[in-house]
């Protein structure tokens, strides 16, 4: 045993080491940390030794779990001690103990300085470490200049150099400004020269760090890249000291792949190909060897190599190997590469046409399932739920199921949640997704969170066909002696809701449910109570004739509970009490709940959110977000197709607005009466009764007198408008696609449209999907009996990434498809080539880059057409590239915040308006809108609770990066106008974010002086409806 | 990149710890806490990677002493896990067949030769002679800085006499 050389720290380690109990070692290190205060305070007498001494006792006794909350001065105070010793001390333990927060290294970042650029080689590593482990944004700022001449200093020793690079990253990594890109992208190919494979390697740490930033600046560096692998896997010129087990730096290679992975292609076919030799010879030349260390060292480089060449797309011929050999690894008994193989062929499923060799593993797979390394079967359950789709769901969600019984505890709530999300994505009928959940719920309510039910509520609401279906389920469920209190919720709800649906089966009369609900009142929680008092008062209303017998029974219940402690039971049992008391209007009341909105799964969500974000971005991480969003919209469809009540809902509307206006037809609007979600259909039949001729039910074909689709009318009218879109046209109505609904379409205008009848109409509402996918980055765009058009989308900065999806719907193929885009000048935009022919069932996927040039409100178009059979459709549909895709929310503090107002005060970089015909929103709701448009409010920057100040990021080519402030004034005596001030530092962007954001807040269409004086319109859900129907705006001009 | 490195004995006590990224000290405890509890937990057969709130942590017990580095879940596990047996051999060959004492009563060099191997939570010298080498040449350094001042003591010392 080697003595450390300081037997006061010897000692003292043997004494805590003999410590027989926490209470002893607490004592000995209390008594130790007193001593040491006591020398600190009178610092006089202390000789280095010692200082150094206690120094090092303070790391120990840190170590050990103490607080040690002083002495950080003396610490930091040995770092300007001349003498190597103490100086190695203070760096040491300075590290170790501080955060790069602490006030204290502020001191001394000028002697830091000094050792960096002084002439002693031991100081100046001493320094570069230190900064390289803790260095923190003002070391960056006052430091990179300094490290970044030691590294390319000719005249440093490699020992300087290696630690200068590393030095470098660090600080690099707290501000990206430390470099120039221009200078450096050419000091970075000759620092990839070096021969000295310790520097390279350190070189390369902080190459792959520039190029995860900006790789298009480094496109210089990438020939030198492939030369190094090359070199490395030939072993060329390589020294004995720099390889590991017979292997070539296997950092150094993983690094380098690493690097190459952050390039988007690789276009120069030489190194294209000299890397895949490289590649191939990786591939083909792993074998599994005895030595463990050997064996980890070669699979590092083969699993790097895999990612590389998953990332290049390689011929398909590499790719199949790499399939053949993840294959290989996760049918393997040696659990490291059991597990890399698993998450390698998650990331695999990225690849397109290997989604059907993967799924012949799902056995294999399921097997890893169930291995006793949970490690391992995290992975398992995140390549299974990445591989599930509908052919194999029910296969994968039972499994699934059943691994829920013996799961332990830290992963149930993670696998609930997965097989709810794939039994809601992947459901062939929905009868089988309630089956799912119920199951789920009956096997792991605990873990079964609440968003889980309330799904399966929604997705019944909104299905009449299920109604019966679940609540006989439920029904099945309570028969079970113990039940799970979330299943006491959901069968309770769903039975009060839809039981008399079931009244003709056998022990499912009113009196039946009602007493096997009821035998669950005592043993459930006050939120299961209020639930269960709601669907007493439910069931009671369904029964007819009335039940006298039932009747007193849940009166009595009511009864009990008006005077119960909690305000939510108590207030619904007085209610219900009162309410059961009046009969009929009992009925009216307690109506069956109206359908909810269709809205993003709040699952789906949760999974998102739990993917916790790391500050470095990796490329597969990018990439395997990419993934799941797009797992999202392919299979988006079934939950969405299975909503048809949504669909017929919102068709007619805005057709037969325009019909409305164009005949001049005036009607007395029925008073608003129903629940805001249902409350449009109503009004969409009512208006179908007043002008029958027209005949614009969506669900009937086309009419003959109109010449073409509602639909197809609306998409032509939108197409040039977007197009062109003329600022001062849009500034008179404000909100595009209302002008396309209310401005009045002459006679002349349906005359234009083409003859050419167009049998096919959307089945979804393309305005309402082109609202939403401007909010949203993935969805369905259009849709009709023939083809679903879905869209994702991914933006970084001032570009974008769009890929649309054509899904054939049909058994027979879609030809002569064409899909022209239109862009607006302001967006440079590649497509892909359309494929003339969709096969049947198939989906075929268009990417779409797309670069911002600047502000503007001008939408892209794509022209679409296809024919199917002898039927051509077309359809002329609005990208979502609005705007806001290009804007990041930004939160700035006051003191950044007030100097850049200032500094903007002129007049066309900030621009005021008073806007009027504002819908009438609560400031939180107005908050809610902004960020929703990738604006951030930002509270506390203004004082006056009436006003609002957001903050947000556009990013274009032109101006980049560009920070716009935005303030609302609102008057709290007439809602409906505002004061609205737009800051940037380009006129041309405050201008169109002005217009932008005035488009959202408005809301009347300005209806032009000719048009007939038109009764206040329903509108769709997304618009509120107007001023002076408005009960809040009524309301705020009363007060 | 590595956020930190722990090494903990199988009675659960921190033999040294290092952190690339700022952690706060009460953040520090709680993420010793949860990773002792995590790692010591597994058994011989299982793999050398942990799941750990988003992250991955890379594991090797060496006799009674437990190395874990905690990487992005990105990173390539086998690497890290080459890093930290290249360490390990390092400490090895220094210390001459090292052993847990080792690491106790000259923790101060396993922190010098750490430091030797890692930057910024990235590896700066995958040569073991050049490691070992810069590190003797620290001691040296101390050493000769220790004769020294005895030598300048013992001069005081006699002119005072």
């Amino acid at each position: 045993m080697a003595l450390s050389g300081m037997r006061g720290l010897s000692v003292f380690i043997s004494d805590i080491r003999n410590c027989h109990n926490k209470e002893q070692e607490r004592l000995r290190v209390d008594k130790e940390l007193g001593n040491i205060r006591t020398r600190f305070k009178n610092e006089k007498g202390l000789s280095p030794y010692e200082k150094k001494k206690y120094v090092w006792k303070m790391l120990y006794i840190y170590m050990l779990g103490y607080d040690v909350d002083f002495g950080h001065m003396e610490t930091i105070s040995l770092i300007s001690a001349p003498k190597y010793p103490e100086k190695q001390v203070g760096y040491i333990v300075t590290s170790c103990l501080l955060n790069e927060t602490n006030d204290f290294l502020r001191m001394v970042i000028n002697t830091v300085r000094n050792d960096i650029i002084g002439r002693n080689e031991t100081f100046q590593c001493l320094a570069l470490t230190m900064v390289g482990n803790i260095g923190g944004k003002e070391f960056s700022e006052s430091l990179a200049p300094d490290v970044q001449k030691l590294l390319i200093s000719s005249s440093c020793r490699p020992v300087v150099r290696k630690k200068a690079a590393l030095c470098l990253l660090r600080l690099y990594r707290r501000n990206t400004d430390v470099l120039n890109i221009d200078g450096w992208s050419d000091r970075m190919a000759q620092l990839l020269d070096e021969r000295d494979l310790g520097v390279l390697t350190s070189v390369m740490s902080l190459f792959v760090s520039l190029v995860s930033n900006n790789a298009e600046a480094y496109w210089n560096c990438l020939p030198k890249c492939v030369r190094i692998l090359e070199r490395m896997a030939r072993n060329q010129d390589i020294p004995q000291e720099y390889t590991y087990y017979g292997i070539p730096s296997p950092w150094l290679q993983v690094k380098t792949m690493r690097a190459l992975q952050y390039f988007p292609t690789i276009e120069d076919p030489s190194a294209r190909r000299a890397l895949f030799e490289v590649l191939q010879r990786i591939l083909m030349g792993t074998d599994v060897v005895k030595n463990v260390n050997k064996n980890n060292a070669s699979h590092a480089v083969l699993f790097e190599a895999l990612a590389l060449v998953m990332h290049l797309d390689a011929e398909k011929e590499m790719m199949s190997q790499c399939v053949a050999l993840l294959g290989k690894f996760i049918a393997v008994r040696e659990p490291n590469i059991r597990y890399l193989g698993l998450e390698n062929m998650s990331r695999m499923l990225l690849v397109t046409d290997v989604q059907d060799i993967i799924k012949r593993h799902q056995a294999q797979i399921i097997i890893s399932l169930k291995d006793p390394d949970i490690s391992i079967r995290r992975r398992a359950l995140d390549l299974l739920y990445g591989m599930c789709d509908v052919t194999n769901a029910k296969e994968i969600v039972e499994e699934l199921l059943q691994y829920l019984n013996t799961a332990e505890f830290a992963m149930r709530e993670e696998l609930s949640l997965k097989a709810a999300i794939l039994a809601e994505k992947f459901a062939p009928d929905l009868s089988w997704y309630v089956d799912v959940i119920l199951q789920l719920i009956d096997k792991a309510g605990d873990f079964v969170s609440d968003d889980i039910w309330y799904r399966v509520v929604q997705f019944v609401t909104n299905n009449e066909d299920l109604q019966p279906y679940a609540a006989a389920k439920a029904r099945e469920y309570l028969d079970k002696p113990a039940l799970h209190e979330t299943m006491v919720k959901v069968s309770a709800y769903l039975l009060g809701e839809y039981g008399h649906l079931l009244s003709q089966r056998p022990g499912c009369s009113p009196k039946e449910l009602f007493a096997i609900i009821n035998d669950k009142l005592p043993t459930v929680s006050t939120s299961t109570v209020a639930i269960l008092l709601s669907t007493y008062a439910k069931i009671l209303m369904h029964t007819q004739p009335p039940d006298v017998g039932l009747q007193k029974q849940i009166l009595t219940i009511f009864k009990k509970y008006e005077s119960y402690i909690d305000v939510e039971i108590q207030q619904r049992a007085v209610e219900y009490f009162e309410l059961s008391r009046k009969g009929a209007a009992l009925a009216d009341v307690l109506a069956e709940m109206p359908k909810f909105p269709e809205r993003e799964s709040a699952l789906l969500k949760k999974a998102e959110d739990a993917e916790v974000d790391t500050a470095e971005q990796s490329a597969i991480k990018l990439r395997s977000q990419q993934q799941t969003s797009n797992a999202l919209v392919v299979t988006d469809h079934p939950p969405v197709n299975g909503v048809p009540a949504s669909n017929h809902l919102t068709l007619v509307k805005m057709p037969s607005q325009n019909i409305a206006e164009e005949s001049n037809v005036t009607y007395e609007e029925p008073p608003v009466e129903t629940p805001k979600e249902n409350g449009t259909p109503v009004k969409v039949e009512s208006k179908v009764d007043i002008i029958p001729e027209t005949n614009i039910e969506s669900k009937v074909e086309p009419p003959t007198s109109q010449p073409a689709s509602q639909a197809d009318l609306l998409a032509d009218l939108l197409g040039p408008l977007a197009i062109e879109g003329p600022p001062a046209a849009v500034e008179q109505n404000p909100v595009q696609g209302l002008e396309a609904n209310q401005s009045p379409v002459g006679d002349l205008a349906l005359a234009t449209l083409e003859d050419q009848s167009n049998s096919v109409q959307p089945i979804v509402n393309v305005e309402e999907k082109f609202h939403i996918l401007c909010s949203k980055d993935s969805g369905v765009l259009y849709e009709d009996p023939h083809i679903q058009i879905g869209l994702k989308a991914e933006w970084r900065a001032h570009h974008g990434r769009l890929v649309l999806f054509l899904g054939n719907k049909n058994t027979s193929s879609l030809v002569s498809v064409r899909a022209l885009i239109l862009p607006p000048s302001h967006l440079k935009m590649e497509p892909s080539s359309v494929p003339d022919t969709i096969p049947p069932r198939a989906q075929v996927q268009i990417p779409l880059e797309v670069v911002n040039l600047r502000a503007s409100r001008d939408v892209a178009v794509i022209d679409f057409s296809y024919t199917f059979g002898t039927v051509l459709a077309n359809a002329k549909l609005r990208l979502p590239v609005v705007l806001n895709k290009f804007l990041q929310p930004i939160t700035l503090s006051p003191e950044e915040f007030f100097p850049q107002w200032k500094a903007l005060n002129v007049q066309p970089l900030k621009v005021q308006e008073v806007v009027k015909g504002v819908k009438p929103l609560p400031l939180p709701e107005i908050a809610s809108l902004f960020m929703s448009l990738h604006l951030a409010a930002t509270p506390g920057l203004d004082n006056n609770p009436n006003n609002l100040v957001a903050c947000t990021t556009f990013f274009s080519e032109t101006t980049r990066a560009m920070l716009c402030l935005v303030r609302v004034e609102t008057d709290p005596q007439d809602r409906t106008q505002l004061r609205l001030t737009v800051a940037s530092g380009d006129q041309y962007l405050t201008f169109e974010l002005k217009e932008f954001i005035k488009e959202h807040l408005i809301d009347i269409p300005r209806v032009q002086a000719s048009s007939p004086p038109v009764p206040v319109q329903p509108q769709l859900p997304p618009a509120a409806p107007a001023t002076y129907n408005d009960p809040g705006a009524m309301l705020a001009g009363l007060l | 990149m590595i956020h930190f490195v722990l090494l903990i004995s199988r009675q659960g006590k921190v033999r040294l710890t290092k952190w690339y990224k700022p952690y706060p000290q009460k953040e520090r405890s709680k993420v010793i806490k949860e990773i002792s509890t995590l790692v010591l937990s597994r058994g011989p057969k299982m793999c050398n990677f942990v799941d750990w709130h988003g992250y991955r942590v890379v594991y090797k017990r060496y006799a009674s002493l437990y190395f874990c580095m905690c990487i992005d879940a990105g990173d390539n596990e086998l690497e890290t896990l080459q890093i930290i047996h290249h360490y390990v051999e390092i400490l090895d060959r220094y210390f001459g067949n090292v052993c847990e004492l080792d690491l106790i009563f000259n923790f101060h060099k396993a922190y010098f030769i750490l430091d030797e191997v890692l930057i910024a939570g990235e590896l700066q010298e995958s040569n073991k002679k050049t490691v070992l080498r810069l590190v003797t040449t620290q001691d040296s350094l101390v050493e000769a800085a220790k004769e020294e001042s005895s030598s300048l003591r013992s001069i005081i010392a006699q002119a005072t006499k």
